[in-house]
């Protein structure tokens, strides 16, 4: 009859799916595999198309060296394609299906939340490499970009000590990074003595591109005399039209000085940088900075990329810090086991590409220097200001009421999420 | 009603075939991973039965789409707010469950309204602690939208392109209002590390198989209550709506109310899908709400052939197989292909792959 | 310290400064200066400028200023803009000009040409916020005496940001010789504002009478101060007055820029919305694809200024008809290859459209990197038409509300006064009676869909003036687009203009009272309820897509 006909179609499509899955699981382990879980599509491919390719100069670099414990490392690249439950279903696909021993990956808080349960249940290593807020410590990920206490607090120092800033906009996207970083600037300019009327805060959804009343209104908040800086932390899309339109209403940035957390060396090469001379970035790290390890690392990536006009930004370098902190553990511990990599990995330091170390301390954060930039007519950004020295990274914001109590310690606590007062342990998935 | 129904299920070769495999599947999978051991080849691993369990979830959202677009003539571009919908209501539900066990210990509040200094529970979050009353929202949230749009939509008599871009306005105005961390939502971050359902452990194997079979069983009979529907007198009466609309008005059917319900029972369907969909996903986002998302629902179906039901199940898991072997095997170039697909099936494939299936069984 | 101590009697040198002034004004600027004694110091202070940090660079700005060497404005304003660099080699400072092999060096103490040097063989000496303040400052007060009262009116306002003793005492003075009006009326402004500090009751009253009429944030400010500050009654309520004065007129503009705002959405909207209105109002085509061709027009206009790098203008100017035929033709690409193939099913032409956006975007990140990229702004489209104190409109949202209502004039005057607007509509109304009449339908098809695609390629050079481009640029445009068709009423041009241009002034009177993001919802519900009510849109249509489907 024409149903056994039919069958074999549809019966075989539905078990391929279900066998060929399975059958890929069994693979020999002479290589150590590295797995890249950065959106190549969608909406974040802009910002994070980069850092693949940063992993995979890394992984060329490592296996030019000979690789790691006499193996050859091999990267295994997925596409999350900017869709978050997508990145739960790669991140399972890297861990259970390729078994991979790492992964380096993510940009936007929500696919990291939505890939920690899986890391957490499948025992999974990830290093996530850009500054986000905080509020968070997991047994399995490690955090080279910057908490809040490593990039915000410093940037709004720099501009009311040196800068004179008296009154503040702090404009940000709507979503979780802005909202806390906000929060905790808040609390904190208020515990400095401003005033709560000269506090302006506002936020604007994703890829907003009418900045023309916003721009106006802070051009009018900012015209009451008192010195006034706009703390950014609008994110991706959206800064290109505001910026745009901050040159073209002409606010100078001798007038109102824009300080962005998200707009680094490659956002600049998408824009016009000539009305933008003058606002300024906080990172941990800039591309101008004069140092022999960033100039190699700069000739690297031109090199592996084969384009001179690329540039490197803080991300990058927090993958290349990750990288090779990753690199560095293995070779103590001998092995790519997650919990001995884990154990292992922690005390270790590794040299950033702007001089000093980095350390990756018992909370799974890193130390940093943090830079202030000014934005040069070449889209590089010239330090202006730096801290003495390298800040820790600080995993639950000692300026939010819900998060002062609690501490991150992987040595002694063995806990993310340590309430100091309760002393409880809570919010762990294991 | 019975017995037209029961003929067609069982002499219609698309409903055998389809309702065969996925009873064969629904005791194979289980079977092959829980069963099997790890090392066999023929064990399947969680990790695929995450998959296909939320490949039979989509597949529950193409039928949704299917029976109006294939049935009634009415291209929703808006099915993704139905389906998010139920994803929220079941969210939220996951959400109350964490208790204490949040990263702040708050036993009432979720994590992001203590991060974002809720002092209490806004309103709309009570009850959702009772799996009763969640699972009536996730029929009743959906229901109620569709329901209220749709009175409207179709009393003033909008068709065509217009309602299309109007259910596309609705899901997108959706989407803004969710991204937005007022609404009290979890804004783009959403809800998410859920840890157990109705007290089993979401990360257990068990609970995953639990998962899969509830939407095997959902697809299964959403599709044989879509069959009822589309067999039954009001089934013929929509098919002459979507034929000839004026037409049928005249004879004298009350047109908007044919439309309305099976509007309504389309969306509660997405709203299903969209609660079994969460729990196996393990986040729900504001960016389930997007039109594009929608859009390409609607590809699913026209790829698998619309108006067979069954064509919409085969769209949805070939695209979705497709875009995750894609996805994993050339990362660099997925999109060509993709694109490729749905031009191609519309231009040469008019009736989508069981067009093409039925077109391969006449000349052999 | 060491400035006052080699610092020459004052009156010599401002003699000889302004003798040596005149002189490089008649004689352009290689002329040297003659041996100056001031020389020696300027030197110095100048060579300390290659080590120096950010405060110890504001030190020696003042030393400068107050020893007013003629080469002083020349130095400090290649400091402003960023020309002065040090010699890697030995360290000796030098102002930089461009030039064709590499960088021509100046000198900055007799501004003599010193050769050229690769720009690698060079340093840049930095500036920080305050120091370009100050420069900008410092720069203002050599102004105040230039030739040309343009100049000397911003030097006024340059000044007026911050009054001290040196900046008044040179207003004053600039008073007694202006004979500039507008540049008197600033000198005035400036003046009474510094008065307002007096100590005489009277003098301040004076002030505040002399500012009547003044709408300046530095005025108002002023006033704000005194309003609550002032022991006197009488100068009280004069600023009082003053305000309220101000505050009628602030809001007055504040309504007419929101109007504006409103305006200029909406002519993004229009220009978005209206290759579709081609499309999918004529047609009856679903053009998914739209955004993309938008975002094809917005590329061009980059690729335009890869090829003219030194022509911002020119460029932007070409990108217009370029990104016509490069969308239009990929537009008639998609209606001969995909679309034509559709007709009838306009639902399916959605897909296959939505299929080819998909294509497109990658196609673009393979070939330009999924990077965003940068397109200048060209001279004439940046800064602000300041139309008075407190108004000012933005030139690339004026002149893009000027383009769009052009696009818009030209395609209706092709649609109603061509051969081709003739056949287009005929074939749209009525395809088989316009085939029976010996119209080549097919040809004609293929011409609306290249115009559609065209117009959406020219609006693409507008969004490349105002957002992002790259390969999402498409993507966050096409559900307004459709809305926007919508809520005009499928096939018809002019509801397409009213309609992108309503939605965009509610956006905007919505968001000072919602935000931004409620704004947009709450227009999203509108519109949904205004189908409702008129399910045709605003101005309904009756054509090939209003019927069927």
């Amino acid at each position: 009859m024409a149903i056994v006909k039919l069958r074999p179609h549809l019966a075989g499509l539905l078990t391929g799916v279900a066998l060929g899955a399975a059958s890929f699981a069994v693979q020999a382990a002479d290589t150590i595999k590295v797995g890249v879980l950065h959106s190549l599509s969608g909406t974040m491919a802009i910002s994070e198309t980069t850092l693949k390719d940063t992993v995979l100069m890394m992984v060329d670099e490592q296996n030019k060296k000979g690789g790691l414990l006499g193996k050859k490392l091999e990267a295994v690249v997925v596409d999350p394609a900017s869709n978050w439950p997508l990145f739960a279903e790669k991140a399972r696909e890297l861990l259970a299906k390729d078994k991979v021993d790492v992964v380096f990956g993510c940009w936007t808080s929500v696919s990291r939340k939505s890939v920690l349960p899986v890391f957490e249940e499948l025992n999974g290593l990830l290093f996530y490499p850009v500054q986000y807020e905080g509020e968070e410590s997991s047994k399995n990920v490690f955090y080279t970009g910057a908490a809040p206490n490593q990039q915000a607090i410093p940037a709004v120092d720099y501009l009311m000590n040196d800068l004179e800033v008296e009154r503040w906009v702090l404009a940000g996207t709507d979503y979780v990074y802005p909202r806390t970083t906000n929060k905790i600037l808040e609390a904190y300019l208020k515990a400095k003595g401003v005033a709560a009327d000269d506090i302006m805060i506002n936020y604007t959804p994703f890829g907003h591109s009418d900045w023309q009343s916003i721009v106006s209104d802070i051009k009018k908040f900012g015209s009451a005399g008192k010195k006034t800086a706009v703390v950014s932390t609008i994110n991706g899309d959206a800064n290109v039209p505001f910026y745009k339109e901050l040159a073209n209403q002409q606010i100078s940035a001798e007038d109102i000085p824009v300080v962005a957390f998200s707009v680094g060396e490659e956002e600049l090469a998408g824009l016009d940088t000539g009305p933008l001379v003058g606002h300024l970035a906080a990172w941990n790290y800039f591309m101008s900075i004069d140092t022999p390890a960033n100039e190699a690392a700069i000739a690297n990536w031109h090199a592996f990329i084969k384009n001179d006009e690329r540039t490197f930004n803080d991300p990058m370098e927090a993958t290349v810090i990750g990288f090779n902190l990753w690199a560095k553990a293995v070779e103590k511990a001998k092995t790519t086991e997650v919990d001995k990599v884990s154990d292992a990995i922690i005390g270790l330091e590794v040299p950033n590409l702007t001089g000093g170390t980095a350390k990756m301390l018992a909370n799974h954060h890193l130390t940093k220097p943090v830079f202030i930039g000014e934005i040069r007519d070449d889209g590089q950004l010239d330090v202006v200001w730096q801290t003495e020295g390298e800040v820790p990274g600080d995993a639950w914001s000692d300026f939010l009421d819900g998060s002062k109590d609690i501490e991150a310690d992987w040595v002694t606590l063995k806990c993310g999420n340590y309430n100091t007062k309760t002393k409880k342990c809570s919010g762990q998935n294991y | 009603m019975h017995t037209p129904l029961l003929k067609t299920l069982l002499t219609e070769r698309g409903s055998q075939v389809f309702l065969g495999v996925l009873i064969v599947t629904a005791i194979l999978v289980p079977l092959l991973n829980l069963a099997v051991p790890a090392d066999s080849a023929l064990h399947v691993s969680t990790y695929t039965v995450t998959l296909l369990g939320k490949y039979l979830c989509y597949a529950l959202l193409a039928i949704a789409v299917d029976l109006v677009w294939g049935y009634c003539g009415i291209l929703s571009l808006g099915h993704t707010a139905f389906f998010a919908l139920g994803g929220y209501a079941m969210g939220m539900y996951l959400m109350r469950q964490i208790g204490t066990r949040g990263v702040y210990g708050d036993p009432v509040l979720p994590d992001f309204m203590v991060f974002l200094n809720w002092s209490e529970l806004p309103w709309y979050w009570h009850g959702f602690d009772m799996f009763w009353f969640a699972m009536l929202m996730v029929v009743l949230a959906p229901g109620a939208l569709a329901y209220v749009f749709g009175w409207f939509a179709f009393r003033s008599r909008v068709t065509g392109v217009y309602l299309s871009i109007i259910t596309q306005a609705l899901t997108f105005a959706l989407l803004l209002a969710f991204f937005r961390n007022e609404m009290g939502f979890g804004g783009n971050n959403g809800l998410t590390d859920f840890k157990d359902l109705l007290g089993f452990d979401l990360q257990a194997d068990a609970t995953r198989i639990g998962l899969f079979l509830a939407t095997a069983f959902a697809l299964g009979g959403g599709y044989v209550a879509c069959r009822a529907i589309a067999a039954s007198r009001a089934g013929r009466v929509i098919r002459a709506i979507r034929d000839a609309e004026g037409r049928a008005r005249f004879i004298g059917y009350r047109v908007e109310s044919y439309k309305l319900w099976l509007w309504t029972f389309s969306a509660v369907l997405a709203g299903i899908a969209g609660a079994l969909y969460v729990p196996q996903v393990g986040i729900i986002n504001p960016g389930e709400f997007a039109p594009i998302n929608a859009i390409e629902i609607v590809i699913w179906v026209a790829v698998g052939g619309r108006g067979t039901l069954y064509g919409a199940v085969l769209g949805a898991l070939v695209v979705n197989y497709a875009k995750t072997w894609f996805t994993g095997a050339f990362p660099e170039v997925w999109l060509y292909a993709l694109g490729a697909l749905f031009v191609l099936v519309t231009l040469f494939l008019p009736q989508g792959i069981v067009g093409l299936l039925a077109r391969a069984r006449k000349t052999a | 310290m060491t400035a006052r101590l080699h610092r020459p009697p004052g009156r010599t040198v401002a003699h000889l400064m302004l003798w040596c002034w005149a002189l490089l004004l008649a004689s352009g600027l290689q002329v040297a200066a003659a041996q100056a004694p001031g020389d020696t110091h300027h030197a110095e202070q100048v060579a300390q400028l290659a080590t120096a940090g950010f405060g110890e660079k504001e030190r020696i700005v003042d030393a400068l200023l107050e020893a007013r060497h003629p080469q002083t404005r020349m130095l400090l304003a290649a400091f402003l803009d960023g020309r002065l660099a040090s010699r890697k080699s030995d360290g000796k400072v030098f102002i930089t000009e461009d030039a064709d092999d590499g960088v021509a060096l100046v000198d900055p103490v007799d501004a003599s040409a010193a050769g050229t040097a690769k720009s690698s063989a060079l340093r840049k000496i930095g500036t920080n916020n305050r120091l370009r303040k100050k420069l900008k400052g410092a720069i203002a007060l050599f102004d105040l005496d230039d030739a040309d009262a343009g100049v000397r009116l911003a030097a006024v306002d340059e000044m007026l940001r911050e009054l001290d003793a040196t900046t008044v005492s040179a207003l004053r003075t600039r008073l007694g010789v202006e004979d500039s009006a507008r540049v008197r009326r600033a000198l005035e402004v400036g003046l009474a504002l510094a008065d307002l500090s007096s100590p005489d009751a009277e003098v301040r009253l004076a002030a505040v009478g002399t500012l009547e009429g003044e709408l300046g944030t530095a005025v108002y400010n002023r006033l704000k101060t005194l309003e609550r500050d002032e022991p006197d009654a009488r100068v009280r309520d004069a600023a009082l007055s003053g305000l309220r004065h101000i505050d009628q007129w602030r809001r007055f503009y504040g309504g007419v820029e929101t109007l504006f705002f409103g305006l200029s959405l909406g002519s993004v909207l229009v220009l978005a919305a209206i290759g579709l209105a081609i499309t999918f109002g004529v047609m009856g085509v679903i053009n998914m694809a739209h955004g993309e061709l938008m975002m094809i027009g917005a590329y061009t206009a980059y690729v335009m200024q890869l090829l003219l790098p030194q022509h911002t203008t020119l460029a932007v100017l070409l990108a217009v008809p370029a990104a016509f035929l490069v969308s239009g033709l990929v537009g008639v690409g998609i209606e001969r290859g995909i679309v034509r193939f559709l007709y009838g099913r306009p639902l399916e032409t959605l897909l296959a459209t939505f299929g080819l956006s998909l294509i497109l975007q990658q196609a673009v990140r393979s070939i330009f990197s999924p990077l965003n990229r940068s397109v200048a702004t060209p001279e004439f489209m940046s800064g602000s038409w300041q139309i008075n104190e407190v108004f000012s409109l933005t030139w690339n949202r004026l002149y893009i509300v000027i383009f769009a209502l052009l696009v818009f004039a030209l395609l209706q005057l092709v649609l109603n006064k061509t051969s081709l607007g003739l056949k287009v509509r005929a074939v749209s109304q009525n395809r088989e009676m316009a085939r029976a009449l010996g119209v080549r339908s097919a040809r004609v098809d293929a011409m609306t869909f290249g115009l559609g695609a065209g117009v959406a390629g020219v609006a693409g050079v507008a969004l490349s003036q105002l957002t992002n481009v790259g390969p999402n640029l498409g993507q966050s445009y096409i559900v307004d687009s459709f809305m926007v068709v919508v809520f005009g009423g499928v096939g018809n041009l002019w509801g397409t203009l009213i309609g992108g241009m309503s939605l965009g002034v509610v956006n905007k009177l919505l968001e000072p009272w919602s935000g931004a993001v409620m704004a947009k919802i709450l227009v999203l519900v509108f519109l949904i309820l205004f189908i409702q009510r008129r399910p045709r849109g605003l101005f309904p249509h009756k054509g090939r897509a209003a019927e069927g489907h």
